[in-house]
């Protein structure tokens, strides 16, 4: 068999490097850190007079100048920052080898979806115990404080950076020149896809890419996908009648062919609305930004509306992205690490260059208080459309919860979206797909799940 | 591996060369070629080890040591203990993780579809690098130094950007060629493989024309100009004398094309952004990227195992039929 | 198709027409895209869209382009720029002079155990590379290295396919009679390989050089994993971190065309430069 001489040589090669491997292995790996363990009483400052460094990474465009207004005013605390590419663009996949080789640094930020996965991996500190968390925790919604502490009392594993909460942006021309008003409910939304379609045009656009999207959605009409029992046991339901509700809603509108199923917030979605195509699109209050600067041509035509509710009156909402700031539990000063997390996220100057230069919406619910964020919007007509998010915001549910393997899950959902757009599966058994897929993935990880 | 059946080849195709070069040019005082054979093995040894040294070395540290790691960490599994989330450790798992490659259906979902990739692609990609090497080899062409230019200038385009670049050009509302575009969905479903193979192609023909064109340089022109003598027009010597020539240099570029097709990752990466028909579970390299992501290092490095050997005896698959081809 | 006539040895000029027409045909599929390229990255960011993507329209801003793209963010293009000559240019130079030499061994010294040496060499060539960018990541960690030139630049320079080129080439290139002759001479055997069979192998080399070269400047899932500081990314890394940042700033989906256009140019110079080695004959032996 010389065929398989190769292979075995390999192998043999690999038992003698064996020894070097492990070692490097459990070198790295072996210690956990003192992540989720963190005694309340553990996060001092650092003795007086001492400098301390911290590092700092994270995706939101222009965060280099609040971290230079920091370090103007903090000579004690210096912040080395670092941009990188998003996080599902390779930032994650980096963190969760940083957290092996034990080299995560200071300060990063993950988004609210994935925390729960860097939690699984102990990879972050928990500063509830830090005196400016504390102090300054009640500044953030609720349903943000659930998500960086899940339900554990007392915890915070990240300070909550910007929020997500859907609302539906509108070609307030064509809407009034078509004599109609904003859908309140999906029923009308449902109603007025016919309509549009009739008159040539899409009401918007089911992105197969984006299942956070379709997870916000779900999470309006009060599905759970992931809920803990006492005994600290995982429950995976993502066939909720609530969900199949959403899932069958959106795959009428596919089957009728009165949505676009083109991949979203990249530039072919940019072309489609540039070209006038689409006549609403269900977004977060970041995607203002993405629309302003990527279609230029909707100047002064596009305004915000209210997401549509399942029932008339309701007043449910949903959040699509959001993102937090964590110290890793590797830092070696968690308390300077997280007071500036609390200023950068938190203080009211820091926020207006965030909103400034990053589009962010900040979590703070200071944030009605900033100037930038009462200001009429030339491109939506003069609207005020922060206030619209401000409202959304308060209305999102805050008992929903990320999985801990949501990447994963993401993925599941994403390739069998790409399927049902193109006539070859149904959304409603891509959820039961999905469904079955993340437990999968969640036992192999050895999680306790039911 | 590849030298089981490529190298020998190969070294008749130089044998043969030799036979047919000039004598090399002698320092003076030549005593004629002594046999040397028996006794080398003991004489040069340190040489040998001075030679293989720096490469060894480097090879050890950063292919062996890695690929080592990679082979146990396929071996471990997670166990986790206490409340919701827990603290994970690594505990010997044996061949768990392979039973858990082998049940999982989208990764062999994925390499059934790169192979019905290779057959679109790699034939016609590798049959026009041949046509263009003995093109570029022959007399007939004129400007056959631009034409080795332009050919090999896709290969110096970073595959990440190649593809965003055919990604503008395929998309129906981005592309110049409309009318291409807008009757053909080369991003749908059924045409997104084709289109992938094309960029793939695109990239690769010219890299395995200069590979072809490299093995035929090296032919020495008193076979061609025997058989020129001999009456043979150029396709007839292309036909006789060069193909079995290079057949060879044909069966490398072969290999390689197969390790590059089961690794294939970038471009259908990219290729995500524009088409919904692409999942993330590809390509089996985009398998083993996803669950790296998850993270599940152990089930990924199992995927990778797996990956190599697959691709190993696809290999050898490959050359023995290619072998017997050129035998016959 | 039959054989053409045996009549002479000039060429039918209908043979030289349909093979020229045939190449010209090819050569306009392989260069249309980078035609666009061009063209686009000649364009305001306000053509880009408008205008028909293989024409130029609007005024000729290619010089501003350029201009724009390397005064962006303190010059960064240019360290990359910097870099990506770094790691392929050492690593590719490395990697070939430590291949020729293990290929020179394997290729003319017998020795217990060279097939076997040979066969974990090329089993390397199998291995996926996304499968060795952990470990080497946690290995460069173990030494605190990461995010540094040498991360990347120490694995650049292992090419087991450079081994597997140097040794067929070593075979065909380098008489056993020369190598002999010199040790009669009594030169070493490192000073015979660098006095003669570098030499002999020069062309060879020059193909391995090039090869890992291109592979090393192409490469971007380890320089992902290694790096976080900007500053040490090669272009493929930039380009893509620029490529993700465009929904939040639209100008860089022209940086990134322009850049691209601007990454290849060093390779089409390298390629220009090496292939004068070329000339002189792939396979020097075959051309005396």
């Amino acid at each position: 068999m010389r065929n398989h001489r190769p292979g075995r040589l390999l192998a043999v090669t690999a038992a003698v490097v064996t020894t070097v491997a492990v070692t490097a292995a459990c070198g790295g790996g072996g210690d956990p850190g003192p992540g989720g363990t963190t005694a309340a009483g553990a996060c001092e400052p650092a003795p007086p007079g001492t400098k301390v460094e911290l590092t700092f990474t994270s995706w939101v465009p222009g965060m280099q100048k609040t971290v230079d207004l920091w370090n103007q005013n903090n000579p004690d605390i210096q912040v080395k920052y670092t941009e990188v590419v998003g996080g599902n663009d390779g930032t994650y996949q980096a963190y969760a080898n940083q957290i092996k080789a034990g080299t995560t640094g200071d300060l990063g930020m993950i988004e609210f979806d994935n925390l729960p996965s860097f939690r699984l991996q102990n990879g972050l500190a928990d500063i509830g115990g830090c005196q400016p968390v504390a102090e300054g925790i009640d500044g953030y919604p609720e349903w943000t404080r659930t998500q960086v502490s899940f339900g554990e009392e007392g915890a915070v594993y990240g300070v909550p950076q910007d929020v997500g909460p859907l609302a539906l942006y509108y070609r307030k021309d064509l809407y009034d020149a078509a004599g109609l008003k904003p859908p309140a409910t999906w029923d009308e939304y449902a109603q007025q896809a016919a309509q549009i379609q009739a008159q040539g045009g899409l009401i918007g656009n089911f992105m197969p890419d984006q299942p956070a999207w379709f997870t916000a959605l779900a999470w309006q009409n009060g599905a759970r996908w992931f809920t803990v029992g006492d005994d600290g046991t995982w429950k995976v339901d993502m066939t909720d009648p609530k969900t199949l509700q959403v899932a069958e809603f959106w795959q009428k509108l596919i089957d009728a062919e009165q949505v676009n199923t083109i991949p979203g917030i990249g530039d072919v979605e940019w072309q489609a609305l540039d070209a006038g195509q689409e006549w609403t699109l269900i977004g977060a209050p970041w995607t203002a930004k993405l629309i302003e600067t990527n279609v230029p041509s909707g100047n002064g035509k596009w305004a915000v509306a209210p997401l549509p509710q399942w029932s008339a009156g309701g007043t449910a909402g949903g959040s699509w992205g959001g993102s937090t700031t964590v110290v890793w539990a590797g830092s070696a000063h968690p308390y300077e690490a997280a007071k500036f997390a609390m200023w950068a996220f938190g203080d009211p100057a820091a926020l207006a260059l965030n909103n400034e230069n990053g589009g962010q919406f900040p979590a703070h619910t200071g944030q009605t208080d900033l100037p930038a964020l009462s200001e009429p919007s030339a491109y939506f007509g003069g609207q005020v459309i922060w206030t619209e998010f401000a409202k959304a915001n308060d209305q999102v549910d805050p008992s929903f919860a990320w999985g801990p393997t949501m990447t994963d899950t993401y993925d599941t959902l994403s390739n069998g979206f790409g399927q049902a757009v193109n006539g070859q599966a149904k959304l409603a058994d891509v959820l039961g797909d999905a469904q079955a897929r993340t437990i999968e993935t969640m036992k192999a990880q050895a999680i306790q799940v039911g | 591996m590849t030298n089981r059946e490529g190298a020998p080849a190969v070294a008749h195709a130089v044998e043969q060369h030799e036979t047919g070069a000039a004598p090399p040019p002698s320092r003076g005082r030549g005593r004629g070629p002594v046999p040397v054979r028996p006794r080398r093995r003991v004489r040069h040894g340190r040489a040998v080890v001075g030679f293989l040294a720096p490469f060894v070395v480097l090879f050890a540290a950063f292919y062996l040591v890695p690929i080592g790691y990679a082979v146990v960490e396929s071996l471990y599994t997670v166990t986790r203990v206490g409340g919701t989330f827990g603290r994970a450790t690594e505990v010997f798992g044996g061949f768990v993780q392979y039973a858990a490659v082998f049940s999982n259906g989208p990764f062999w979902a994925s390499i059934g579809r790169v192979l019905v990739f290779f057959v679109i692609s790699i034939p016609l990609q590798l049959g026009l690098a041949l046509v263009f090497a003995l093109l570029l080899d022959s007399p007939v062409l004129r400007g056959a130094r631009f034409f080795r230019l332009a050919f090999f200038v896709p290969y110096a385009v970073p595959g990440v950007i190649a593809a965003i670049m055919w990604g503008f050009l395929y998309a129906p509302t981005l592309s110049p060629f409309t009318l291409l575009t807008t009757s053909f969905d080369l991003l749908g479903p059924d045409l997104v493989i084709f289109s992938i193979a094309n960029i793939v192609n695109w990239i690769f023909t010219g890299y395995n024309m200069l590979i072809i064109y490299a093995a035929l340089q090296a032919i020495p022109p008193e076979l061609t100009e025997a058989a020129r003598m001999d009456g043979a027009g150029q396709w007839r010597i292309a036909w006789s004398v060069k193909i079995p020539m290079v057949a060879p240099a044909l069966g490398l570029t072969g290999v390689f094309s197969i390790i590059g097709t089961l690794q294939l990752f970038n471009e259908p990466l990219v290729m995500r952004s524009v088409s919904s028909a692409v999942g993330s579970d590809y390509t089996p390299n985009m398998v083993v990227h996803a669950t790296a992501n998850i993270p599940n290092y152990n089930l990924a490095a199992a995927f990778s195992v797996v990956l190599a050997l697959v691709t190993c005896v696809l290999s050898f698959t490959f050359l023995k039929i290619a072998g017997r081809r050129t035998l016959s | 198709m039959t054989a053409p006539t045996r009549t002479s040895t000039r060429q039918n000029p209908l043979s030289v027409g349909g093979a020229t027409l045939f190449m010209i045909l090819f050569a306009g599929y392989f260069l249309a895209p980078v035609w666009w390229l061009v063209v686009t990255a000649s364009k305001t960011r306000a053509e880009l869209r408008a205008s028909h993507g293989l024409w130029f329209s609007g005024p000729f801003e290619l010089p501003g382009n350029v201009a724009d793209v390397l005064g962006f963010d303190g010059g960064l293009f240019l360290k990359w720029m910097a870099n990506s000559v770094l790691y392929a240019g050492v690593g590719g130079a490395v990697a070939t002079l430590v291949a020729a030499m293990a290929g020179y061994a394997l290729a003319k010294y017998v020795f217990p155990g060279r097939e076997a040496v040979f066969n974990v060499i090329l089993a390397g060539v199998l291995v996926p590379t996304t499968a060795l960018a952990l470990p080497l990541f946690l290995l460069f960690s173990e030494v605190d290295a990461t995010n540094t030139h040498l991360a990347v630049l120490l694995p650049s320079c292992v090419s087991p396919f450079g081994v597997y080129l140097a040794r067929i080439y070593a075979a065909a290139s380098v008489p056993d009679e020369l190598i002999e002759a010199a040790r009669l001479d009594g030169a070493s055997e490192m000073r015979t390989f660098f006095a003669i069979a570098v030499r002999l192998m020069a062309p060879a080399l020059v193909t391995v050089f090039l090869f890992q070269f291109v592979a090393i400047w192409n490469n971007f899932f380890l320089p992902l994993v290694m790096l976080q500081d900007s500053t040490l990314y090669p272009i493929t890394l930039g380009l893509h971190t620029w490529n993700s940042q465009i929904p939040h700033n639209p100008d860089l989906q022209l940086f990134v065309i322009v850049g691209a256009l601007l990454s290849i140019v060093p390779l089409i110079v390298a390629f220009l430069f090496l292939q004068r080695f070329w000339r002189s004959g792939l396979g020097v032996g075959g051309v005396k």
